[in-house]
């Protein structure tokens, strides 16, 4: 019945647009184009394999145990990220602590890095030639595999979980907390009865975003695996090993079907089990004081991770200066002098990045500004498209523009429009969040209240809603450029010897045991991303907004 | 022209579907030039609908709305000239006080020295001065307010559209602007249509109150006619604190109709026509009874005997509940004593002129 009237009402809606033929055209070009560079690629790598090629994921041990790797890892590491992600969460939002600047900045540093930087310096200081293994204690011990990934991991993942965790903690007015204590509940009651069971959509949600990295994470395993059978590497090691674009398919396959499955669960199980409440003017009190002893342990346990994280950043700094690693110690510019040799590929890097970001962007805030605001039929269908990409790893992304588009009409392989394109759907879910947070909070009577003053629609959007969209386009830029600078899954797949990037060369660095290089590009990589993102930050904080990662 | 005036803003049998759900049910209503206007009514009535109707933020399935005698169906919001003044003000975030102000005026492409000194008198009328630099998110409740005023007032005084515009403000602010408001719209003479679900407001601002319930407008009147002689229990109960008395027609004559309560024989003013028998429903504001004194002769008056229940001080009137028969009776003493609150068994008087009488054999009773 429901929907017999809601369909009704949207062929009315789609009807009326052929009063405004501009916005029909935009439509119809935005789900060709979507449909195109999103959709096909994923038909064409789901549907290239033959059943029996996908009975083999069940048949053939190495593939049985890379799915069983690949879930068990993904399991293990998301426990560690979210125990850390609360952790800091709690003691950052709540708790009364010096050095919570240090501590936020531990939370941001491993989201402008490029993912597998953990990792490398893991090798920098527990390898064969670490500085720890070898130069302190003289051992030479094995630290590739499960162990070394789960550490690598949790390290580099535990700020997604974060933030969704931070978010909803600071969403949680104090007062609730208080009104506990005032019927008589004691601390930890009010902690066990209270507060975690208003956590817990912030923890799920934060599990499953870190979940959904861990499980299609490819830079960290590509390094630190050893001979670990994980699913994105066995994927990737069936094209550049054995050209065999069956197999990377099934295996690809293999790994989107549970990514899918973590993030329908996110955005539609957690995401409307929100106990988030906007109260508006309601003023909280300050958090409880806690007992020293825990409030110190807190700090203490965010001060032990941080001073690991700084450990591992700055052996990186370190190693780009240092000029043979494990053999000699003393400082050179020779790493430095190499990446600018090469610097072409740091130009490639950001280059891609700022043409990827910028075109998603803007395709993100019209995206955003029609499924908001205009009534048009198929709101929910656009809505769908633009965070569709979202569920898609990035490695399968990357297998999917190689196989859709190496042949004509559109052959794109090897040039550079495939590395901006590939990246440019890999960020718009990205770039479309920030866009619709930001249009959520331009209240629909701002537009009514221009049209009322006698601005028609296109001056109602260019003096009122443009001028209001800057911060959340620049914010989806920012992010959306950090996330391909330092993308390595999407890339390593399409690149040609023209259009190779900064991160490419790293991960050749890493296997062919170059560490100073290797070490020296990543410092120049994060420099660029930080630089970009301290420039947004001023850019934004002039107009009084604060760019939230 | 005479005509045009008494036609200023029509609505001719509008009706607005929202789904299956029908928000306005042939709505009709003429509204003057000069009037002060308000659509009163709970919340999901149609009153903010029919508003926008006419600001042309949504189109009616049915019906005609004109405006100086012009028909604006289908005209945009930014041809109709209807300034509104928002709920939540609506101010623009990015724009200063002044570019809020002045951004109507500047659409029109009106020298930059006439918008000058319009915004001037603006800022001066609302009390805004110094303060044309500064962002919205920068001012108090009330300032935005203001500025939302401002904003819509400076398009020309002709029309006003009001959207619960007090409902932002504590208390006292509240009764503060709705004086304000009201010398405005009279010193102008400016065509208001207020929209609120304040019975109050209503009452001490409006010519003409139009009270709507379930997209039907219920009664047009004037305050006093909403007040003393309403349509229904509904209007009665809306704008105020009220008593209903069951009773049974009994004669009417040269305006005057007698009824029968618990036996009592009461005349009341009403060109009602009852018939003999018929179910009539007494309807009674708190401050049109009184309470006799011990000593007071009653014998030429109507009254009714009670004990009272319960007592609410309220500084200037004392709230009485009083036990009358099968009912609990409603009556605010104006002039409480220095000695404190009664009780016990007492008379009550009613005043007779202000007792309105409804047919209770309608359906609407």
């Amino acid at each position: 019945m429901n929907t017999g009237i809601s369909i009704h009402e949207s062929l009315k809606e789609i009807k009326r647009l052929k009063n405004e033929p501009l916005l029909l055209i935009v439509i119809v070009a935005i789900i060709l184009f979507v449909c195109y560079f999103a959709v096909w690629p994923v038909i064409k790598v789901v549907t290239v394999p033959s059943l029996s090629d996908y009975g083999q994921l069940f048949t053939r041990s190495r593939w049985i145990s890379a799915l069983k790797n690949s879930l068990f890892m993904t399991l293990v590491s998301t426990i560690s990220c979210t125990t850390i992600a609360f952790l800091f969460a709690y003691t950052i939002a709540r708790v009364d602590v010096p050095c919570k600047r240090l501590f936020r900045f531990i939370t941001l540093l491993p989201i402008v890095s490029p993912p597998f930087i953990v990792a490398l310096s893991y090798i920098l200081l527990f390898g064969i030639q670490g500085i720890i293994t070898k130069g302190v204690f003289g051992l030479r011990v094995d630290i590739y595999g499960r162990f070394g990934l789960w550490i690598v991991q949790t390290v580099t993942f535990f700020p997604y979980a974060y933030s969704v965790i931070y978010g909803v903690i600071n969403s949680i007015s104090t007062n609730l907390e208080y009104a506990a204590y005032n019927v008589g509940a004691s601390r930890w009651q009010v902690f066990r009865d209270v507060f975690f069971p208003l956590c817990r959509p912030g923890i799920a949600g934060g599990a499953l975003i870190a979940a959904i990295n861990v499980l299609t994470d490819f830079g960290n395993p590509m390094m630190i695996g050893g001979d670990l059978a994980l699913l994105p590497t066995e994927a990737y090691m069936q094209i550049s090993g054995w050209y065999d674009m069956k197999t990377a398919a099934v295996l690809a396959t293999a790994l989107l079907v549970p990514a899918l499955g973590i993030f329908v669960i996110n955005r539609f199980w957690v995401g409307q089990r929100s106990y988030v409440t906007v109260t508006g003017k309601e003023i909280s009190l300050h958090p409880f004081e806690l007992p020293k002893a825990v409030k110190w342990g807190l700090f203490s346990g965010c001060m032990a991770f941080s001073l690991f994280v700084l450990l591992v950043y700055g052996t990186l700094l370190y190693g780009a200066f240092t000029k043979t690693w494990g053999y000699d110690w003393s400082l050179t510019l020779d790493n430095m002098k190499y990446v600018f040799f090469k610097g072409e590929q740091i130009l490639n890097s950001i280059k891609f990045a700022f043409l990827s970001s910028i075109l998603a962007a803007l395709l993100a805030m019209v995206l955003a500004y029609i499924v908001q605001k205009k009534q048009v039929g198929v709101n929910k269908f656009l809505d769908f498209i633009a965070i569709l990409p979202g569920a898609i790893p990035g490695l399968f992304l990357g297998i999917g523009f190689v196989m859709a588009f190496n042949t004509k009409p559109v052959e794109l392989t090897g040039t550079s429009a495939i590395m901006v394109l590939a990246l440019l759907f890999w960020n718009i879910p990205t770039c479309y969040s920030a866009s619709t947070a930001g249009l959520q909070q331009i209240g629909n009577s701002v537009e009514d209240a221009a049209l009322n003053l006698g601005a028609n629609s296109f001056r109602g959007f260019k003096d009122i809603i443009l001028p209001l969209l800057k911060a959340p386009f620049l914010s989806g830029f920012v992010l959306s450029f950090l996330r391909s600078v330092t993308c390595l899954s999407v890339v390593i797949f399409i690149y040609s010897p023209h259009t190779i990037v900064g991160t490419v060369s790293i991960m050749g660095l890493v296997e062919t045991g170059q560490w100073g290089s290797a070490a020296a590009f990543t410092v120049v990589l994060i420099a660029v991303a930080f630089g970009v993102l301290k420039v947004a930050r001023y850019l934004l904080g002039k107009q009084g907004i604060k760019l939230e990662l | 022209m005479e005509h045009q005036d008494q036609k200023f803003i029509e609505f001719k049998n509008i009706v607005k579907r929202f789904d299956s759900f029908t928000a306005l049910d042939h709505v009709s209503l003429t509204i003057p030039k000069g009037k002060f206007v308000t659509l009163l009514g709970p919340s999901g009535c149609g009153k903010t609908t029919l508003m926008r109707q006419l600001a042309g933020f949504a189109e009616p399935e049915e019906g005609d709305i004109y405006i100086k005698g012009k028909r604006v169906n289908g005209l945009p919001p930014y041809k109709r000239n209807t300034p509104l003044v928002f709920q939540e003000y609506a101010l623009f975030p990015h724009m200063t006080v002044y570019e809020n102000i002045s951004y109507g005026l500047k659409l029109q492409k009106i020298p930059k020295s006439v918008i000058d000194s319009k915004v001037a008198e603006m800022l001066e009328m609302f009390n805004l001065l110094n303060l044309e630099k500064r962002f919205p998110k920068q001012l108090s409740g009330g300032q935005q307010q203001r500025v939302a005023f401002a904003r819509a007032l400076i398009m020309g005084q002709e029309i006003l559209l009001l959207d619960e515009p007090l409902s932002n403000l504590d208390a006292k602010l509240r009764v503060e602007v709705r004086t304000e408001l009201r010398m405005i719209q009279q010193k102008f003479n400016i065509t208001t249509i207020y929209v609120t679900h304040d019975q109050d407001e209503a009452l001490s601002m409006s010519d003409m109150i139009a009270v709507m319930r379930n997209g039907r407008i219920e009664q047009i009147g004037s305050p006093w006619e909403i007040y003393f002689r309403p349509a229904n229990p509904f209007v009665a109960n809306f704008v105020g604190v009220v008593n209903f008395l069951k009773a049974k027609a009994l004669k009417q004559e040269n305006g005057i109709l007698a009824v029968d309560y618990c036996g009592k024989r009461i005349g009341l003013h009403s060109n009602l026509e009852a018939t003999q028998g018929a179910n009539v429903l007494l309807v009674i504001r708190p401050e049109c009874m009184r309470i006799a004194g011990p000593e007071e002769d009653c014998n030429n008056e109507v009254f009714l005997e009670g004990t009272i229940e319960n007592y609410s001080f309220l500084g200037r009137v004392i709230r009485y509940w009083i036990r009358v028969d099968e009912e609990t009776l409603i009556l605010d003493d104006s002039n409480p004593d220095l000695s404190g609150s009664r009780n016990g068994k007492v008379r009550l008087i009613l005043d007779q002129k202000k007792i309105h009488v409804l047919d209770c054999e309608d359906a609407t009773c």
